[in-house]
């Protein structure tokens, strides 16, 4: 299309006004136009896809290729989202819409044949506006929803006779704990285990199938279980813990004949109510510090401004540990103030600073050598091999009652203050019986015990020589503890059951005699009263020996000096140790001392995952910040959290709760969480039920079974005094909108059979995470795409039919003036632009 | 003579081509044949079994997980369903023959140099030059010192290399017996509770009290149990025909026990034989007569071998077609939710739209170009799809979540639609370049696609036509009715994708790096239509454009997908 305007008189205007038409022209100049679209399109193909090329010509393997994301690059350090609202981004959308709108106007007739241009660029310009107003305003962040907390309520008798009432809440949630009170006046709660599809066995709704909770209540010495049930409360029942091995929990119902067995304890399930929303750290970066005053329970926010997302910053390395592999870590240092932000911040006028960032790594526990001044501390790391498993490292702490032994007590560091205490760990656990009415005495190796093995036997005690029958007396050990930890130090104790004419019993037989008792009642678990002997016709004593380790390391007395004591054999095989030299103990096994430090020091940092293992998809969840408080020496690396809980008892299932203790220069501590911003939802929100819809054959642990997820939720207004609406359900591609935010399904809680180290199985499905956002101008925006839409049909596909009507009409008028003219007319072909 | 001779000749030659392609051949002397050969697993190919949220034909399912183990390659020239169970009785067999796959060349390069290292050998240097170029290794290779070393190194690099070592991982954890035994959920519950999992072989034929298949009656266990162990003991005996009952007996007994619950014959056999001819995808070839056809007829103006040209074409179509319909039928659903599918059912659009075009345009000179463009595009696709079977696999699984939506089928085939339009226009484009590389006048197409065939001339002859016609004109025209659909089809299918995001992930759009590339492939041609304005050599600039649009398509489909994944990964 060639220029429709007329070419200007220069001398015909002023300056100002030349260069006015001088913009005009350039805006108005096809290509100008065009050069601003492919800057568009090389925008945004560095900004999305960065650098990529492949090395090999196997394109079709990831492994080919090179890629770089640049705009990850420090210095741009840019999300997806945040390149595309950069200033260059922005000022290049601006031109490509000022030079629609003046070359539009200038240069396009509005014409029925150019109705379909108009159109193009109309709806263009709408999208262009609907994007500034959509992305100007968009929010958008992700909320988890727990299904039920578990509320307890019961009254405690004070001494002076009045009653006060107790309530605490926790989350229902496998192995979620919560504890109240002191003294003998102390509960302990756990959730033993949640079934979200318990079927109901009774009642009207027989057969239906119903959110169980079961809850181990603790109290006053006694253990019992209670299941609750989501929307019956009326069928919550307890569950009885007896020492019946063929059936060791009982129905309260069926022993006590009522189906509570402590009234006075009152536990119910309530909805918990979600109050916030966490934006999204990959949109814009959304990082904040969470800061409160110990001891208090409400959060404050603080925005962090200007830390990374995808480089770390370190300002020295002593800061942080890396594999020694992994290539030596750049500096950068970082100094990010982060002032209060919040009028009711707790903390006003304390800047914490931000001095380091760590994309990527995990708190390691390391072991150093705390210098000739530190205190006597043996750690040995030691690694045992075999020829039938892979090798196994420990590490043991010698003056740790626990972390001492390793590999259930097999392998034990002990430290010696003189040589005398050696002899001890050459020898077996013993146990010396005597019987002074037969004037018997007989001492006997432990060599097994019935927590090990339940099938151990009993040792009968015979007759002195001249008449060896058999006395009637039995024992067999059941257990055997080395260091238990009492006040003061550590205690040994062998717990043996003891079989006697007269009965059965069992007998703490401590290493201290004056300590060891008899245990009559088999449900009294204590053993912290005071001594006392049920049957004094048998005495028995407990020489601890290696405590039934097979492999004993012990430092000293000298220090440094460390010898291995061997118990494989059929008699102990003591070495001296070399670190770092393996020992044959027999049997294939071999054992090595990687490393011994006799004055060990402790030291916990980061350590930082190397680039290459840093698997993409985990995003921010492992990201680190050091932070110090402005003015004192204190610093921390602080983990990243999700979400932010007032307390543990309301922390979900892959989302600990572990707020770190920061102290201020005026010696105030303060706690601080590192997460995202968060953003009121302005009504609370909870999870009625959480349903998870399979294909055929059922959810089988395969995500590919997963037919649908679905939230029923329920809202209601801000202030717990509202009651909760109606449930309304979300599930994927299928949203719901609630005071001007939609919720989306975006995660959910699945199930963990095989739990990691220290957790509780879980059937999943106790909370849910939901997608939060607003969307305005998208309406705008979906105008502008269709009125485009239309245009292009008509440009390419109506035009011509106008444009050959025209011709028609035309050859048609040119034919009847021919025809009176009586001219010969012809029609020629003729096309346009 | 010759040349009518020759006019009879592609019914003959193509008959025979679809002969080859999907009949099998009898052959007489069976009992020369290896066991492999000799065993006839039919019915049991045809039985169910419950994988993955789904009722597969045992042999759609043996395919599956022996692509798994050994990727596009077939073991021995066997069947899958052979191998499986081969490989499940005779696991020592399997220890030391190269059955794994290495989908990855240059990890194969990594690998077999540390082999080469530790055993230099001349018998080695060959057996890893036939690894390197098909990719298959001996778990006995595997497990040695010096590969498990260079494993563990690959493993470390998240970035790249661990999914290859992923890959072998899966291979080795599939290719083990119990594995492959634990699979086999053929057993169909007595109580027809759909939403409860089948029963695998091994709780009938290890604990006969077993409680979880209570719910199948006790003769049926037995009888079950019988012809399995009928069916392993005719197997390590080598006894095909006893293999071959026990097979028969074995799926009348699965059949049996819940006839109402247990999916329709018909549908398995269909699944069998789909699965079995390699998924049609072999229809390729008849593509490539018809391009060749077609290309012989609108470069020489051989009017014969454009007639033939089309009507291969057309019959390439209906096979396609077939295909299509066919994994429709088995799948239960549109197929359009992985990239096989992606792919084929794109081509498939292609070639519907280029018949469209060809009526449209069958008296223009712009005919046969089109169905030119299509047989291409459909050659390249189904090609693709019939030898990179680890990249577009084939497999018929259930789709997550977030795919079950109405806009799926609305938003993926609109894009699809327009990404194979682009295609097709980047192939008139490409010709239109050699054209001009071999001397052809700049001449274009005036009044651009579609409008060159609406605005005939009052006589009723489109614009660009017959004899007068020049070729660089007629190959522009045909670019630009491509490109103009194309950009029509890909900004409306952005816009659906954007409708569905909208309600899916919360925002319309969310720049991930698939949906940037689709918005560059319409900048692209955002720029053709600007440029065409501007340029005097429109028909150049036309034909470069239209390349470089394909090139970003390609790279979207190829480089984003495999590179820089996002949001829209699983297609």
């Amino acid at each position: 299309m060639r220029s429709t305007t007329q070419p200007i008189a220069k001398s015909a205007h002023s300056k100002p006004r030349r260069v006015v038409v001088a913009v005009l022209d350039l805006l108005s100049n096809l290509k100008f136009g065009i050069w601003l679209l492919v800057a568009l399109f090389v925008y945004s193909s560095i900004g999305s896809a960065g650098i990529v090329y492949p090395e090999h010509w196997a394109i079709f393997s990831a492994d080919s290729w090179v890629h770089d994301q640049v705009r990850q690059w420090r210095g741009l350090e840019m999300t997806e989202f945040e390149w595309f609202h950069w200033w260059p981004f922005t000022t290049m959308l601006l031109l490509i819409a000022l030079s629609i709108v003046v070359t539009t106007l200038r240069r396009i007739p509005f014409t029925p044949v150019h109705y379909g241009v108009w159109m193009i660029h109309g709806g263009i310009l709408l999208l262009i506006a609907g994007s500034f107003v959509y992305f100007g305003q968009k929010v958008e962040g992700d909320t988890p929803v727990a299904r039920r907390k578990v509320v307890a309520e019961f009254a405690v008798p004070q001494t002076d006779g009045s009653v006060t009432n107790q309530r605490v809440e926790f989350v229902a949630s496998p192995g979620q704990r919560a504890e109240i009170g002191e003294g003998s006046s102390r509960v302990n709660f756990e959730v033993r285990s949640v079934d979200p599809q318990w079927e109901l066995l009774t009642g009207a709704d027989k057969g239906k199938r119903a959110y169980s909770v079961t809850v181990l209540v603790e109290r006053a010495g006694k253990r019992y279980l209670r299941q609750l049930l989501a929307g019956y409360p009326a069928l919550t029942e307890d569950l009885l813990i007896t020492d019946d091995q063929a059936q060791p929990i009982k129905r309260a119902v069926e022993e006590l004949g009522k189906p509570i067995s402590d009234e006075s304890m009152v536990l119910s399930l309530e909805y918990t109510a979600q109050r916030w929303f966490y934006l999204r750290n990959d949109l814009a970066k959304s990082w904040a510090l969470y800061v409160r005053l110990k001891g208090t329970t409400k959060w404050t926010q603080r925005p962090i401004d200007g830390l990374p997302l995808y480089n770390d910053c370190v300002a020295q390395r002593d800061d942080v540990f890396q594999l020694e592999s992994d290539e030596s870590l750049p500096l950068h240092p970082l100094d990010v103030r982060v002032g209060a932000f919040a009028a009711d911040d707790p903390l006003r006028g304390v800047d914490l600073r931000v001095s380091g960032y760590l994309r990527f790594a995990v708190a390691q526990t390391r072991v150093t050598d705390g210098g000739a001044n530190a205190a006597l501390n043996p750690i040995a790391s030691v690694t045992v091999s075999s020829t039938q498993t892979k090798p196994e490292t420990y590490r043991l702490v010698a003056h740790d009652a626990v972390a001492s032994k390793a590999d259930g007590g097999v392998l034990r560091l002990v430290d010696l203050d003189h040589e005398a205490a050696f002899e001890r760990f050459t020898r077996q656990p013993s146990i010396v019986v005597r019987i002074p009415s037969q004037n018997i005495e007989v001492r006997e190796e432990i060599r097994d015990v019935a927590a090990a093995n339940p099938n151990a036997p009993f040792v009968e005690i015979m007759g002195a020589p001249p008449n060896a029958s058999a006395t009637g007396y039995a024992y067999r050990v059941v257990n055997v503890q080395d260091s238990i930890p009492i006040a003061g130090g550590t205690v040994a104790v062998a717990i043996l059951e003891v079989k006697t004419p007269q009965g059965f019993f069992r007998r703490w037989v401590f290493e201290n005699p004056t300590l060891t008792r008899d245990v009559v009642t088999p449900d009294a678990r204590d053993a912290h009263g005071a001594p006392k002997l049920e049957d004094d016709s048998i005495d028995i004593r407990f020489e601890p020996g290696n405590g039934l380790a097979l492999v004993v390391l012990a430092h000293g007395p000298e220090l440094g000096r460390l010898r291995l004591i061997s118990a494989v054999g059929a008699t102990p095989a003591i070495h001296e140790v070399a670190i770092n030299t393996a020992i044959p103990i027999g049997a294939g096994v071999s054992v090595k001392v990687a490393e011994f430090f006799p004055r060990g020091r402790f030291e916990t940092k980061p350590l930082v995952v190397p680039r290459l293992q840093r698997s993409r998809d985990a995003m921010e969840t492992f990201a680190q910040i050091r932070v110090e408080a402005a003015g004192a020496g204190d610093a921390q690396w602080i983990p990243f959290t999700r979400w932010v809980f007032d307390s543990a008892q309301e922390a979900l299932r892959r989302a600990p709760f572990e707020p770190h203790t920061l102290r201020l220069s005026d010696g105030r501590e303060v706690e601080v969480l590192f997460s995202r911003q968060r953003l009121p939802l302005g009504s609370d929100v909870a999870l009625d039920e959480f349903v998870l819809t399979s294909h055929v054959g059922g959810y089988t642990g395969e995500d590919s079974t997963i037919r649908d997820y679905r939230s029923r939720l329920r809202f209601r207004g801000d202030g717990t005094e509202a009651a909760w609406s109606e449930p309304v359900d979300v599930s994927v591609n299928s949203p719901v909108e609630h005071e001007g935010l939609w919720y989306f399904q975006a995660q959910w809680d699945p199930p963990e059979t095989r739990p990691r180290e220290g957790e509780v199985a879980s059937a999943g499905l106790n909370y849910t995470v939901l997608g939060v956002g607003n969307r305005e101008g998208v309406h705008l925006q979906l105008l502008g795409c269709c009125v485009a839409v239309t245009g292009m049909l008509y440009a390419f596909y109506l035009k011509p039919i106008v444009k050959r009507r025209r011709q028609a009409g035309v050859l048609a008028e040119l034919a009847a003036a021919a025809k009176r003219a009586g001219l010969e007319g012809r029609a020629d072909e003729g096309g346009a632009t | 003579m010759m040349r009518r001779a020759w006019s009879r000749g592609p019914w003959k030659s193509l008959a025979f081509v679809l002969f080859a392609l999907f009949a099998r051949v009898a052959v007489a002397d069976e009992s020369a044949l290896p066991f492999a050969k000799r065993v006839d697993l039919t019915p049991l190919a045809t039985i169910a079994v419950q994988a993955d949220g789904r009722l597969k034909c045992l042999s759609s399912f043996a395919s599956e997980m022996m692509r798994v183990v050994s990727g596009p390659r077939a073991i021995a020239d066997q069947d899958p369903l052979f191998t499986y169970l081969d490989m499940l009785f005779h696991p020592k067999a399997y220890r030391e023959a190269d059955v794994i796959f290495v989908k990855s060349a240059p990890s194969r390069v990594r690998l077999a140099d540390a082999l080469r290292r530790a055993d230099p050998s001349a018998e080695m240097a060959l057996r890893m030059e036939s690894f390197e170029a098909s990719g298959l290794i001996s778990e006995e290779f595997l497990s040695q010192e010096a590969v498990l070393a260079v494993l563990e190194e690959m493993q470390v690099d998240l970035v790249r290399s661990a999914k290859v070592v992923d890959a072998i991982e899966s291979a080795l954890r599939v290719k083990d017996p119990r594995f492959l035994l634990s699979r086999l959920r053929i057993i169909p519950r007595g109580d027809g509770a759909m939403q409860r999992p089948w029963h695998g072989i091994t709780t009938v034929i290890i604990a006969e009290e077993q409680a979880s298949a209570l719910d199948v009656p006790v003769q049926a266990r037995e009888a079950v149990a019988a012809a399995w162990k009928q069916l392993v003991n005719g197997w390590l005996e080598g006894d095909a025909t006893m293999v071959s009952s026990a097979a028969t007996a074995l799926a009348a007994e699965l059949r049996s026990i819940d006839p109402n619950g247990y999916p329709d014959l018909r549908r398995l056999q269909w699944e069998h034989w789909y699965f079995a001819n390699d998924h049609m995808t072999k229809t390729w070839i008849v593509y490539l007569a018809a391009s060749i056809l077609l290309l012989l007829g609108v470069v020489w103006k051989w009017p014969r071998a454009r007639t033939a040209g089309t009507i291969v074409f057309a019959l390439a179509l209906a096979l396609h077609t077939i295909a299509v319909l066919l994994r429709w039928y088995i799948a239960g659903r549109w197929p359009n939710s992985n990239m096989f599918e992606a792919v084929t059912t794109a081509a498939w659009f292609g070639c519907v739209a280029a018949l469209v075009l060809e009526y449209v345009s069958r008296r223009s000179a712009m005919r046969s170009f089109f169905a030119l463009g299509a047989a291409v595009s459909a050659m390249v696709a189904l090609m693709a799809a019939h030898f990179l079977t680890v990249q577009l696999n084939p497999d018929i699984n259930n789709m997550t979540p977030v795919l079950h939506d109405v806009w799926l089928y609305i938003h993926t085939n609109v894009i699809i639609f327009s990404y194979v339009l682009i295609f097709m226009a980047s192939v008139s484009g490409a010709l239109y370049l050699v054209h001009r590389a071999l001397g052809g006048a700049a001449s274009y197409a005036r009044v651009g696609g579609a409008g060159s065939l609406i605005l005939a001339s009052p006589k009723g002859t489109p614009l660009e036509a017959g004899a007068r016609a020049a070729t660089g004109e007629v190959l522009d025209g045909v670019t630009m009715v491509l490109m103009e659909l194309s950009f029509v089809l890909l900004w409306t299918g952005i816009i659906m994708g954007a409708i569905w995001a909208d309600h899916s992930w919360g925002r319309p759009w969310g720049w991930d790096p698939k949906e940037v590339f689709a918005l560059n492939t319409f900048l692209v041609f955002a720029v053709l239509v600007h440029v065409r304005l501007r340029v005097k050599d429109k028909g150049l600039w036309t034909a470069v454009l239209s390349v470089v649009g394909a090139l970003v398509m390609l790279f979207n489909w190829i480089v984003i997908n495999f590179v820089i994944t996002g949001l829209h990964s699983y297609a």
